[in-house]
């Protein structure tokens, strides 16, 4: 037996054996001859697309953000990102207000109702209104010298700028806190 | 020529007895190094049973029967405790760009990454970030080469010296120096937010500076095409300058400083 | 984290893109099936340089000038010139659309999020030309962004 499969008469063989008596031998003689039957499936090369995308489809995309580590480049990027859409979305929200009902939110109102706020609150809203633009302003001064000299723009350059900025941001919101 | 083979490997046979049976016990014992087992912890996912959820597997190796490099490690893994273990290599040095993962949360080269000697803390290995992985660590660049060949990353000149060959100022070739030598690892594209979210149309800090290399190449004179083609929303404006790219670069360049350079070039010409 | 969240969405999003579609080879943006073979080029979008350098250069002049100008705008506070407190508003919402929109391009850009992607683009717009509306109102009708703040400051 396996010397039939190792010169391909295996199917051969089993073909003649299910084939009428008579033609028998001739069967097993022209197979022999003109066919090595083996079971290959033929497929057109444009399918060589299809198989590999149903492979793609079922890879998973790799972990990004949670496993990356935590570094001063992307962190003070995102936080820049996040202060400005904050101090944006209390613009946008103070606008709106006012355009809706002018009568709640003018100036008086709000000076009002702040100046009836205790200390401590006072103090706590002070300085999370002036952290946020301070860092955002002086990371956007940071942002502004790469995009208009290209200079700063080595790990060096972006690590000590980012901590000036940060030591900047600390003065400024102590600065404004306390005017 | 056979009959002198034989010989002489059979020479090597007597001396090795000779070698094990006298001289053994006159030697002096070697120190015997004590065992400095440290934990790695690599993302592994395998294709042939796709329902199965990515998950860390823990390995632990005795450091001091280790190579230095991260390589070595992931290397006598596979040989010694789980040859399934799949990641791509071949240089180990540093100039073919296989072995980029992400290594201790940044990406870099595992063979010009040393094995951390703190043995109380683990070590972990996942593939690049956000890319379809194909198996284990091996993620599928086939887009990242796309968009490289998008660049058309060759000289383009239609007037060709007459003879011989383009010749260029020393300071114009000074231009091209920490942009050639990129080796398309794609540890910084695969490092920046930016691409995570919009891979499919951001180019990403490997191209584009790839882009500023051919930009910036006095003997090329497709320039203004080559800009042409990145203005718009997506392909190089989705850089926010977050960094990660030069602060990730296992050769040392700056991807950051070459985009920062065609977005001013592109604004002021 | 924000971009991790959308980053989850957008995945998932993705995925059911793809069952729905069940042919294997439909293009799905940011999916793991790409249009063309792997020796095919990527392609760019048609050149425009609003929506490239112009867009670019101008963000970066707006936000340089708002420095000055908060400085001036709060210096000329509760004087007989509103002008300055007026386009430092005008300016405020300017940079702070063209943020938001930055914010939307990266996590919910219209390719990938057919139906969220236009109604964030849309809201933001209409919450722009509000705020401006609501900025002009409040500097003509009331003391002023400046002054309100200032005196919210020492309240």
């Amino acid at each position: 037996m396996m010397l039939t499969r190792a010169v391909g008469l295996g199917p051969a063989l089993r073909q003649a054996a299910f084939a009428p008596r008579l033609v028998r031998s001739q069967v097993v003689g022209r197979s022999l001859i003109a066919k090595r039957n083996v079971q290959i499936q033929s497929l057109p090369s444009t399918a060589s697309v299809e198989i590999l995308n149903k492979q793609r489809l079922k890879r998973p995309n790799s972990p990004h953000a949670t496993i990356y580590q935590p570094q001063l480049p992307w962190i003070t990027s995102i936080a820049n990102r996040i202060t400005g859409a904050g101090l944006s979305v209390l613009l946008y929200g103070f606008s709106l207000a006012y355009l809706v009902a002018p009568g709640t939110f003018d100036s008086t109102h709000i000076i009002e109702f702040v100046a009836g706020l205790p200390e401590v609150v006072k103090f706590a809203g002070k300085t999370i209104l002036a952290a946020p633009f301070a860092y955002h302003s002086w990371n956007g001064v940071r942002h502004l010298v790469w995009d208009s000299t290209t200079k700063f723009l080595s790990v060096k350059g972006v690590y000590n700028t980012g901590y000036a900025m940060l030591g900047l941001t600390c003065l400024s919101t102590i600065v404004l806190v306390f005017m | 020529m056979q009959s002198l083979a034989r010989r002489f490997s059979s020479q090597i046979s007597s001396n090795a007895r000779l070698f094990s049976t006298s001289t053994v016990a006159l030697q002096a014992t070697p120190v015997q190094k004590s065992v400095m087992n440290k934990e790695f912890k690599i993302y592994r996912w395998n294709p042939d049973e796709p329902s199965k959820k990515p998950t860390l597997q823990s390995y632990t190796i005795d450091l001091n029967q280790t190579g230095p490099m991260v390589l070595d490690a992931l290397i006598k893994i596979k040989n010694e405790i789980d040859p399934t273990l799949t990641f791509r290599r071949s240089c180990r040095e540093g100039i073919c760009g296989s072995c980029a993962m992400n290594i201790n949360g940044q990406n870099t080269l595992a063979c010009l990454c040393r094995i951390d000697r703190n043995t109380s803390k683990d070590s972990k290995i996942y593939p690049l970030p956000h890319m379809y992985i194909v198996k284990d660590l091996v993620p599928d660049l086939t887009y990242f080469y796309k968009q490289y060949k998008s660049i058309q990353p060759y000289l383009q000149n239609d007037n060709p010296p007459e003879k011989g060959e383009f010749l260029q100022s020393q300071e114009d070739r000074k231009k091209l120096d920490g942009l050639y030598e990129c080796i398309l690892c794609a540890c910084c594209s695969t490092s920046c937010p930016s691409y995570w979210w919009n891979q499919d149309e951001y180019l990403g800090p490997a191209t584009l500076m790839q882009a500023y290399r051919w930009i910036a190449d006095s003997r090329d004179s497709y320039g203004e095409a080559r800009k042409e083609k990145l203005q718009n929303e997506m392909s190089l404006y989705r850089c926010h300058t977050i960094f990660n790219c030069s602060r990730t670069c296992p050769k040392g360049l700056n991807p950051a400083a070459a985009i920062a350079k065609i977005k001013l070039e592109l604004a002021t010409e | 984290m924000h971009c991790q969240g959308t980053g989850n969405i957008l995945s998932l999003c993705s995925v059911v893109a793809v069952r729905h579609a069940s042919d294997s080879s439909v293009y799905v943006p940011g999916g793991p099936v790409y249009k063309g073979t792997v020796n095919d080029p990527i392609t760019f979008p048609p050149p425009s340089r609003s929506a490239g350098s112009y867009h670019w250069a101008f963000e970066r002049l707006l936000s340089a000038g708002l420095i000055p100008l908060t400085a001036a705008a709060f210096v000329t506070s509760g004087t007989n010139y509103p002008v300055l407190d007026g386009v430092l508003g005008v300016s405020l919402v300017m940079h702070s659309h063209i943020g938001f929109n930055s914010v939307f391009v990266d996590y919910l850009h219209k390719r990938k999020f057919p139906v969220l992607g236009p109604i964030v683009t849309w809201t933001l717009r209409a919450a722009t030309v509000g705020a401006l509306a609501g900025v002009y109102q409040f500097n003509t009708n009331d003391i002023g962004l400046t002054e309100l703040i200032a005196k919210v400051w020492t309240a």
